[in-house]
């Protein structure tokens, strides 16, 4: 369980855009590294996340318990918001202060660019949780569109996609 | 403080967003519109759960440090028991196909949903090739190539970097 609070640790500094852009990463280490569940489990457990209300890092609670029971949740949860709880509270009024410096400026730029790529990633490894499918490609394209070309609520979206599930898996 | 928080968890489905900008800044009044909006820039840059990072950024504004763990706590404590309780009901019936058929499918609307997101964030790239590029090796090398994170993130950031310099994103 130490491994799992310190990996989780790790992942909260670099969760740069947040949740979905440590999904690769997570995935990575609990199906290929560690073998903790299968990807099609861990897009299962993720998909448990995104129905229930609250905010998407949960899945980082429901990791944790699937593999050391509910310690194993709070443990996960705590490692995982910790540090980055910590660094927006103290990085919170500095870069505020910073507003205008070019500096921070280059890297927000620069970061822009990386977080839409690791977001994406993000959505893709969720979405192939059996490899490349047109099953699975067809209900995340459908998403996808809805997602960025309408203002339809994402609950709708999920509830589709539970349906398409039903009936084409 | 704590209730207000607790209001927004409890109230969180489809995304904790809408719900903490209806509480904070419509219903009590806590922050002015604009305030809210610039809170929540610094919170999406910086890494972690936004809306977890906006609880402890204002937290700490009105009560310090014991603001921020009553506002972060608040805000986690009902959607904590939520999840787990459909976490435990799905357990309950994951040996039944159709259930997990449903439930992949969410799922992967959910990568969907990822993919959608991003598209709506890469908006502002689309005249920026270099920017484009740089979102695109992400995605190839993390989610294609399987490689970790924590060696991407270090790259990427230094190429963003020295390419916003040059003004090329």
């Amino acid at each position: 369980m130490a491994q799992l609070a310190l990996y989780f640790a790790l992942l909260s500094l670099v969760s740069v855009g947040g949740i979905p852009a440590v999904m690769p990463e997570m995935q990575r280490l609990v199906v290929d590294v560690q073998g903790w569940m299968s990807a099609a489990e861990y897009t299962q457990l993720f998909a448990v996340a995104q129905a229930a209300p609250g905010p998407n890092v949960l899945v980082t609670a429901l990791v944790g318990w699937k593999v050391y029971g509910a310690a194993g949740g709070a443990v996960a949860l705590g490692a995982f918001c910790g540090p980055a709880a910590a660094l927006s509270y103290y990085v919170g009024g500095f870069w505020d202060r910073m507003r205008d410096a070019p500096w921070r400026k280059a890297i927000q730029r620069a970061l822009l660019p990386i977080s839409v790529g690791f977001i994406l990633s993000g959505g893709y490894v969720l979405a192939t949780p059996h490899g490349l499918q047109w099953t699975s490609a067809l209900i995340a394209g459908i998403a996808a569109a809805f997602m960025s070309l309408t203002r339809v609520n994402p609950l709708w979206i999920l509830a589709a996609g539970g349906l398409l599930g039903g009936l084409l898996f | 403080m704590y209730w207000g928080f607790l209001s927004i968890g409890a109230r969180s489905f489809g995304g904790v967003l809408p719900w903490a900008h209806r509480v904070m800044v419509e219903e009590r009044r806590w922050v002015a519109p604009a305030d809210f909006a610039e809170v929540l820039a610094l919170c999406q840059f910086l890494p972690g759960p936004n809306v977890g990072n906006v609880s402890v950024v204002l937290g700490r504004r009105w009560f310090g440090w014991r603001g921020s763990v009553v506002a972060f706590t608040g805000l986690m404590a009902l959607p904590l028991v939520w999840v787990f309780a459909l976490a435990l009901l799905y357990a309950g019936h994951a040996a039944d196909p159709l259930v997990r058929a449903v439930v992949t499918g969410v799922g992967i609307a959910g990568g969907g949903l990822f993919i959608g997101t991003a598209f709506k964030l890469a908006r502002p790239l689309l005249r920026k090739r270099w920017g484009v590029a740089l979102a695109l090796s992400c995605f190839g090398v993390i989610a294609l190539g399987r490689v970790s994170l924590f060696a991407v993130l270090p790259v990427a950031l230094a190429l963003g970097w020295l390419a916003a310099r040059r003004g090329l994103l």
